[in-house]
């Protein structure tokens, strides 16, 4: 199965470099996507000669993860998997996520939860309120809506290619739950960030994710 | 309405009428965009030289002050106006995120091209 392991990246001069090896070793084609970086990102891919695409303007991670839909569609890819650049998805799990695609699963999302047990915390809680909010709409159980990790079959990479109208990770689920995809999660640890800052770190930007997340996934998804 | 009122919306609406013939003429807005702003500033100017069909307008919802029917369409007006602009807006990021990707691929394909030579 032709597989694209794409790479979102904003400002990650520090950590890009050893992800990208990390990645090469297992022999998927990658595309690491630029999102305009104003520090030494674009110097180092292109120094590096990674496969890259460089976007002139910051389209932010939804945009991203659309143009790197778009660029699989085009390129006739039958798998993609979404790692983040600032190394926080150990591509050690990536091929355990392609087998299941390769298994005929449309969508399949790396979950830190599948067994191990959700700490109590604001974050976590908002993470138990969207599995619930997805339970009610689909009847189908999610352990991890926000995870980032994900591998995506042909069927989902033609479907985000033509439009994408979600806000973020877990209504996009929601969506693909509710018009009958079938979604399989599979257990993956996350490392910490280890650099940069969290774009929750800010309140009143985790509440609006919040609304708008539960907004999307009553009323449209 | 009053006197005071009907003058007040004649003027103003007769200088939104000029600023926006200026503006077209200066090419800062479309001609697309602005006959919604031309038949808006015709509207209130309406309204100003005759109040009388907004009287029965008034009468006919049951609001008892004219101006009350003045604030209401205006209201209703900005509300349509400004969702049109949200979905320009929302079509303007998706074409924006196409044009992006088509010049990111573009430029990639040309760097290649260059490190063949």
């Amino acid at each position: 199965m032709k597989t694209l392991v794409v790479i979102p990246c904003f400002n990650e001069q520090d950590s890009i470099a050893n992800l990208v090896k990390e990645v090469v070793v297992y022999g998927y084609d990658y595309l690491v996507i630029n999102d305009s970086s104003k520090d030494n990102t674009q110097k180092i891919l292109d120094e590096q000669a990674f496969s890259h695409l460089d976007l002139p303007i910051n389209l932010g991670i939804a945009g991203v993860t659309r143009v790197g839909f778009k660029y699989a569609c085009d390129h006739g890819y039958d798998c993609v998997i979404c790692i983040d650049g600032d190394g926080q998805h150990p591509p050690k799990y990536m091929k355990e996520l392609i087998d299941e695609v390769e298994n005929g699963y449309d969508y399949v999302l790396g979950s830190r939860f599948v067994n191990e047990k959700k700490p109590f915390s604001m974050r976590m809680l908002g993470s138990r309120l969207l599995c619930l909010l997805i339970r009610i709409k689909t009847g189908k159980r999610v352990t991890d809506p926000t995870s980032g990790m994900r591998a995506l079959g042909r069927k989902v990479i033609e479907l985000f290619d033509r439009s994408m109208n979600f806000y973020a990770e877990p209504d996009a689920l929601c969506y693909l739950l509710h018009h009958g995809f079938s979604v399989k999660e599979v257990p993956v640890e996350m490392k910490e960030r280890n650099a940069g800052v969290s774009y929750f770190a800010n309140p009143l930007k985790s509440v609006y994710f919040m609304l708008a997340e539960i907004l999307s996934i009553i009323f449209i998804q | 309405m009053g006197f005071s009122l009907r003058s007040g919306l004649f003027i103003a609406s007769l200088s939104a009428l000029v600023v926006i013939i200026v503006a077209v003429i200066r090419k800062s807005l479309n001609i697309k965009y602005s006959i919604v702003w031309l038949l808006w500033a015709l509207l209130s100017l309406l309204m100003a030289i005759f109040p009388e069909s907004f009287y029965k307008i008034s009468d006919f919802l049951g609001i008892q002050l004219p101006v009350n029917t003045v604030f209401l369409i205006m209201t209703a007006l900005l509300y349509a106006l400004t969702f049109y602009v949200y979905i320009m807006i929302s079509k303007h990021n998706e074409e924006i995120i196409k044009l992006t990707y088509e010049i990111s691929v573009l430029k990639k394909e040309l760097d290649e091209l260059k490190k063949k030579q």
